[in-house]
C-alpha cells in the first residue's frame, strides 16, 4: 500500500485520494451506501414490528395450543386406561 | 381437571357417562363443561316453514354487537390488578380490587406522557333473580352504582348512577325495558335531559332489525339510528347506522366451539375516520385467549388463565405501534 509514502508525502496522497473521492465512481458509491443504509434500516424497523406482533399475537397462541392438546393426550391416555385399576389414573 | 375426569369415567364405565348430553368427544365433554357456560341444547333445528308468529326474542338493542365487542375489545390494562370477590352469603358478595400502573395524560404533542397511579375499588353486590344491585366505590371519590330490577314478568327497570365529588360530572341513568315474545323497546331518561327510545324486531329467526331516537336536550341535539343484526349458531353479523354520521358492520365467525373469529368496520363520516379491526377468540379448557390488530396498527392480546378453581391469572398486552406506545400487565382474579 502507498500508506508509507502517503505519510511522508502527505500533500501528494492526499491529492490522489481526493481524486479519487471527487470521482463519479466514488459519488456513486456514496449514493449507493446511503441507500442500503436506508434499506437495512427499514428493513430493520419492519422486522421489528413484525416481530413483536409476532410475539403478541402468535406465541401466546401456540403455547396455549399446546398445552391443550397435552391435556386432550392426557385425557385420551386415561380413557385408553379405564379398565386398569384406579391408582394408576391420576 | 383430569381427576374429575377420570373420577366420572371410573363411576360408568360401559355405557357414555350422563355428563355428556350432545355426543361430544368424552375428552372434551368433561372439561370443557368447567370453563364454558352451559350450551343450550334445545335449539331444534326445525327447516320447515317459518312460522313469523312465532319468532324468538331478539336480543337487547345496545348488546347488539355483544359477540364482536367480546372478541375485539377485551379489557386491556396496564400495571398490576388484583380482584378479589368474596362471597357472604348466596346472595351477597364484597369485592376489592387494586390497580396500580399508569395513566395516560391526554397531550397536544405526538409523544405519550403517563403519570403512575394506584387505585382502590370497594365493591358490593347484591345478586338475586329478581334484584341487582351493584355498587363501587373509588378512592378518588368516584361512586358507581347500578340497579336492575325486574318489576314485572315483562318490564324491568335499569338505573345506572356514577357520582363524582367534582360538579357537573355526575351522571344518571333510568332504563325501562319492555320484552316482548318477539321484540324489545327500551326507554331511557338521563340527566342534562336525555332521553332516548329503541326497539328491536325479529325480522325472520335469523334477522332482527331495530331503531333508536335520542334527544340530548342540553346540547339541542337529536339523533336516529338504525340496526340490524343477522345470526345462525355459525356466525353473526350487524349493521349499524346513525344520523351522527357513524356506519359500523361487525361480524363474527365461529368456526369451532372453542374458536371464534371476529372482524369489524367503522366509519365515522364527521371525521372521515375509517377503522376496522380483526381479532381471534380462543375459549380453551384452562384459559381463554383474545387477540386482534387494527388498522391503526394497534396489536392486542389478553390471556385468561385458569390456575385453579376460583383463580385466575390475566396478562394483557397491547402495542401500538406508530404512537410507540406499550401497555403491558398483569393480574389475578380471586373468588367468583
Amino acid at each position: 500500500m502507498a500508506s508509507s509514502s502517503a505519510v511522508s508525502k502527505r500533500g501528494d496522497a492526499g491529492g490522489v485520494l481526493a481524486a479519487i473521492s471527487r470521482s463519479s465512481v466514488a459519488a456513486h458509491g456514496r449514493e449507493a451506501a446511503a441507500v442500503a443504509g436506508k434499506l437495512l434500516r427499514s428493513t430493520g424497523k419492519a422486522a421489528w414490528i413484525a416481530g413483536t406482533t409476532f410475539l403478541v399475537l402468535v406465541v401466546p397462541l401456540i403455547i396455549e395450543m399446546d398445552r391443550e392438546q397435552q391435556m386432550v393426550d392426557l385425557d385420551l391416555q386415561q380413557q385408553a386406561l379405564l379398565g386398569s385399576p384406579p391408582t394408576l389414573a391420576k | 381437571m383430569g381427576s374429575a375426569a377420570s373420577a366420572a369415567s371410573d363411576a360408568a364405565p360401559p355405557p357414555p357417562s350422563p355428563a355428556q348430553p350432545h355426543g361430544a368427544a368424552p375428552p372434551y365433554g368433561h372439561g370443557l363443561a368447567g370453563i364454558l357456560p352451559p350450551k343450550s341444547d334445545g335449539d331444534d333445528k326445525k327447516e320447515e316453514k317459518v312460522d313469523y308468529l312465532n319468532l324468538p326474542c331478539p336480543v337487547p338493542y345496545e348488546e347488539i354487537q355483544r359477540e364482536a365487542l367480546m372478541s375485539l375489545k377485551p379489557e386491556l390494562f396496564e400495571g398490576l390488578r388484583f380482584d378479589f370477590t368474596k362471597m357472604l352469603t348466596q346472595k351477597f358478595a364484597l369485592s376489592h380490587s387494586v390497580l396500580m400502573g399508569s395513566l395516560e395524560v391526554p397531550s397536544q404533542s405526538a409523544d405519550v406522557i403517563k403519570v403512575p397511579t394506584s387505585q382502590y375499588e370497594f365493591g358490593a353486590n347484591f345478586l338475586d333473580p329478581k334484584l341487582m344491585l351493584i355498587g363501587r366505590l373509588m378512592t378518588d371519590g368516584r361512586l358507581n352504582a347500578r340497579v336492575k330490577c325486574d318489576l314485572t314478568e315483562n318490564l324491568a327497570l335499569k338505573i345506572n348512577a356514577q357520582l363524582t365529588s367534582e360538579p357537573h360530572y355526575s351522571q344518571g341513568m333510568f332504563n325501562f325495558d319492555y320484552k316482548g315474545t318477539d321484540y324489545r323497546a327500551q326507554f331511557q331518561i338521563g340527566n342534562n335531559a336525555f332521553y332516548g327510545a329503541n326497539y328491536i324486531q325479529s325480522v325472520t329467526p335469523n334477522l332482527s332489525m331495530g331503531t333508536e331516537i335520542f334527544w340530548l336536550g342540553q346540547q339541542r341535539k337529536s339523533g336516529i339510528g338504525f340496526n340490524s343484526r343477522y345470526n345462525t349458531d355459525k356466525m353473526v353479523g350487524t349493521l349499524q347506522v346513525a344520523s351522527t354520521g357513524i356506519v359500523a358492520l361487525s361480524y363474527v365467525q365461529k368456526v369451532s366451539e372453542k374458536v371464534s373469529l371476529a372482524t369489524d368496520f367503522m366509519y365515522n363520516h364527521m371525521s372521515r375516520d375509517v377503522t376496522s379491526s380483526v381479532g381471534y377468540d380462543y375459549i380453551l379448557r384452562q384459559c381463554r385467549l383474545r387477540g386482534k390488530i387494527d388498522s391503526n396498527g394497534v396489536v392486542a392480546a389478553y390471556l385468561e388463565e385458569r390456575l385453579n378453581m376460583g383463580v385466575n391469572f390475566l396478562l394483557s398486552a397491547e402495542i401500538d405501534h406508530p404512537k410507540k406506545n406499550y401497555k403491558f400487565g398483569f393480574g389475578m382474579t380471586v373468588g367468583e
